[in-house]
């Protein structure tokens, strides 16, 4: 049990997750050393025949129980594969999926392994098994150390980060606060230097239309918004903004700042599916263990198809390296 | 010359651009492909233009649309109204404010005189309607009353071949839940539907994009989708409408372009403006929405900033151009 080891969870097991692993894990073989399987073992033997793959699988519960000849897998719950019903909304599925992530969060907490990259869960099965998180975000924030962290959305082409998430719009406006703002500044800072850039270029966008042009469309950013940039500037960060939320993106992406801070879930998210749909990649920033994960869902409807794709699972692992 | 549908082309604020992109589009013979032009607007204005791009056309002035002879030249009915040495590049007047409150009001009265078939407008001013004496909201608000339309009118946007009407538009964001009702929705959609089939759609496919992330979840992150958005959609069905949703708003534009819609009908400013601008904000045109005439200019505005170096790209006035006409020619079958 040599080097570097990371943690992949299945995410829901009647989802794409334990498909696109395999997949992932069949492209780039090395990562087969490297990766510890946290989700249903039976799962996996199932897709590794349909896929005609010949993987070999060792059940651990411990790090110290790690084999080198085998893909380690940590299963939670171990069930049959007869229990899994493919495509469909489940309490088990939820409780797999959570005991999956809670259990990675252990590992990497004691070191065991360290960053974990998630496939995605199902929220409404999360909540029918009694787990009531609004996602990956919440359940990592619940159960790491970090009394701060963000979502941060990752592509080649634009960088994200989220002010507010899983939350109604009518809500994230009540988030939208100078403390967070500057606090949400502060992660993506830290988050790019990381990552390579010297003085990172952060571009702030407003909350309402045209940026709330003076006042007359919403005082958020008069309010909150321009206080925090102004403290940012004071510590030394470049900071813009606030910028027209409909022009920001579109000056990002032709270079004029490296990452941009939005207000809201779908204000990040219309953008960054549109350039770089299934490649780009969700991260949780901010807290003491490194998670990232694939943008998309779950995908039910192509379930046990074999026909999701692996790219941005395998892009997922390889940020998580480098952070 | 043809039998192409007579438009009308407004030369917009003489301080912009819109006078260049007419006299670049008119050397390139570029309108006589899809319509007869008729241009509303002051011939120095438009002179002025031509020895900015160095290049011009024989224009022929005319003080009757009847007296247009495409053969003889581009027909101006010229308006005297922008004098070029108080209308400067890159300044807002209260003289090109009322010309362009007046080229409207013309278009809008020939196109009922059944003269012209429809006009573009190139860039005017908002600000310089305000100075003009304009007391509406918009020039959208100016077209309906010159119409005394009551039916559901106003923008859409429309990039390449997506069409997008707005629920809610310049609003605080916190007041946006708010101000969604069945009926306001509906309204919004009846919109996109009426004037994508006067576009010679015959049963438009609209989206209606969620409010929420992941659309709300079934409710786990607002509840706006099932209390206003689903309702509105049921009954648009019952209408006869191809409404479909409430979808994601990450995942409504990524179907849209793939070709998924011909339409979609947005909950708030934003969340369309930042897809049609990534997607190719030279290129968008504003159609006046639910009006009973093809009127339609590009997205983008006068360019104070570009203006009178002749830089000034005209491909969004090329596609408002062949949106007008191809209403036109639909209106025409349909009368």
């Amino acid at each position: 049990m040599e080097g570097k080891k990371f943690g992949i969870t299945l995410g829901d097991p009647c989802g794409i997750g334990p498909e696109i692993t395999l997949k992932a894990l069949h492209a780039k073989m090395e990562y087969q050393k490297s990766a510890l399987l946290f989700g249903t073992r039976s799962l996996l033997e199932y897709y590794n025949s349909l896929l005609g793959y010949e993987m070999r699988f060792n059940t651990i519960k411990k790090i110290e129980e790690w084999d080198d000849s085998a893909i380690n897998v940590y299963d939670p719950h171990p069930v049959d594969i007869s229990q899994i019903q493919v495509g469909v909304v489940t309490s088990l599925g939820g409780t797999i999926a959570f005991e999956s992530v809670r259990a990675a969060i252990e590992f990497a907490l004691r070191k065991d392994i360290s960053s974990v990259v998630t496939a995605p869960l199902n929220k409404e099965a999360l909540h029918l098994a009694g787990f009531p998180y609004a996602g990956h975000t919440e359940i990592f924030g619940a159960f790491t150390k970090g009394e701060r962290y963000a979502m941060l959305l990752y592509s080649e082409k634009l960088k994200v980060i989220h002010v507010s998430t899983h939350v109604s719009l009518r809500k994230a406006c009540d988030l939208c606060k100078k403390s967070r703002v500057l606090e949400v500044i502060h992660l993506a800072h830290e988050t790019l230097k990381k990552i390579g850039y010297e003085n990172p270029r952060i571009a702030v966008a407003g909350l309402n239309p045209h940026a709330g042009e003076n006042g007359i469309f919403g005082d958020e950013e008069i309010k909150e918004i321009i206080p925090a940039i102004e403290e940012a500037k004071a510590e030394g960060l470049n900071v813009s903004g606030p910028i027209p939320p409909d022009t920001v993106f579109l000056k990002a992406l032709q270079g004029s700042w490296d990452i941009v801070v939005a207000m809201y879930h779908d204000q990040g998210h219309i953008p960054l599916k549109m350039l770089s749909f299934e490649s780009g990649v969700n991260i949780t920033v901010g807290l003491d263990v490194i998670r990232t994960s694939v943008d998309h869902g779950t995908a039910f409807d192509i379930a046990g198809t074999l026909k999701a794709s692996e790219k941005s699972l395998l892009k997922a692992i390889e940020i998580g390296e480098k952070l | 010359m043809n039998d192409k549908p007579v438009l009308g082309l407004l030369t917009g604020d003489g301080a912009g651009v819109g006078p260049e992109i007419i006299a670049k589009l008119a050397v390139g013979k570029f309108f006589e492909q899809y319509c007869r032009p008729v241009v509303i607007g002051d011939v120095r204005i438009l002179e002025r233009a031509f020895s900015v791009i160095g290049s011009s056309v024989p224009l022929q002035v005319i003080g009757d649309v009847d007296e247009a002879d495409w053969s003889k030249g581009l027909p101006i009915l010229d308006q005297r109204d922008q004098d070029p040495e108080v209308v400067k590049f890159g300044t807002l007047t209260t003289e090109a404010g009322k010309a362009n409150l007046n080229a409207l009001k013309l278009g809008v009265a020939l196109y009922k005189e059944k003269k012209i078939e429809g006009f573009c407008f190139a860039p005017l001013h908002k600000a310089g309607l305000k100075q003009a004496g304009s007391k509406v909201e918009s020039e959208h608000h100016l077209l309906a009353q010159l119409f005394n339309h009551t039916e559901p009118f106003g923008e859409i946007n429309v990039v390449g071949d997506l069409w997008t009407t707005r629920t809610t538009s310049h609003i605080p964001i916190s007041e946006v839940s708010k101000n969604l009702t069945v009926e306001s929705i509906l309204r919004a959609v009846r919109l996109a539907n009426t004037s994508l089939k006067t576009s010679g759609i015959a049963k438009p496919r609209l989206a209606l994009a969620a409010l929420n992330p992941h659309a709300g979840e079934n409710g786990l992150c607002g509840r706006e989708e099932i209390d206003v958005i689903i309702p509105a959609i049921e009954k648009a069905r019952e209408m006869g409408i191809d409404a479909t949703g409430p979808y994601p708003s990450d995942i409504t534009f990524i179907k849209a372009f793939r070709g998924d819609f011909d339409g979609v009908v947005t909950m708030y400013h934003d969340q369309g403006q930042i897809a049609l601008k990534l997607r190719g904000f030279d290129e968008g045109i504003t159609i006046a929405g639910g009006l009973p005439a093809p009127i339609v200019t590009c997205a983008h505005g006068t360019a104070y900033d570009i203006a009178g170096t002749g830089v000034v790209k005209t491909s969004a006035f090329e596609n408002a151009v062949k949106m007008a006409s191809r209403m036109a020619n639909h209106l025409r079958l349909q009368a």
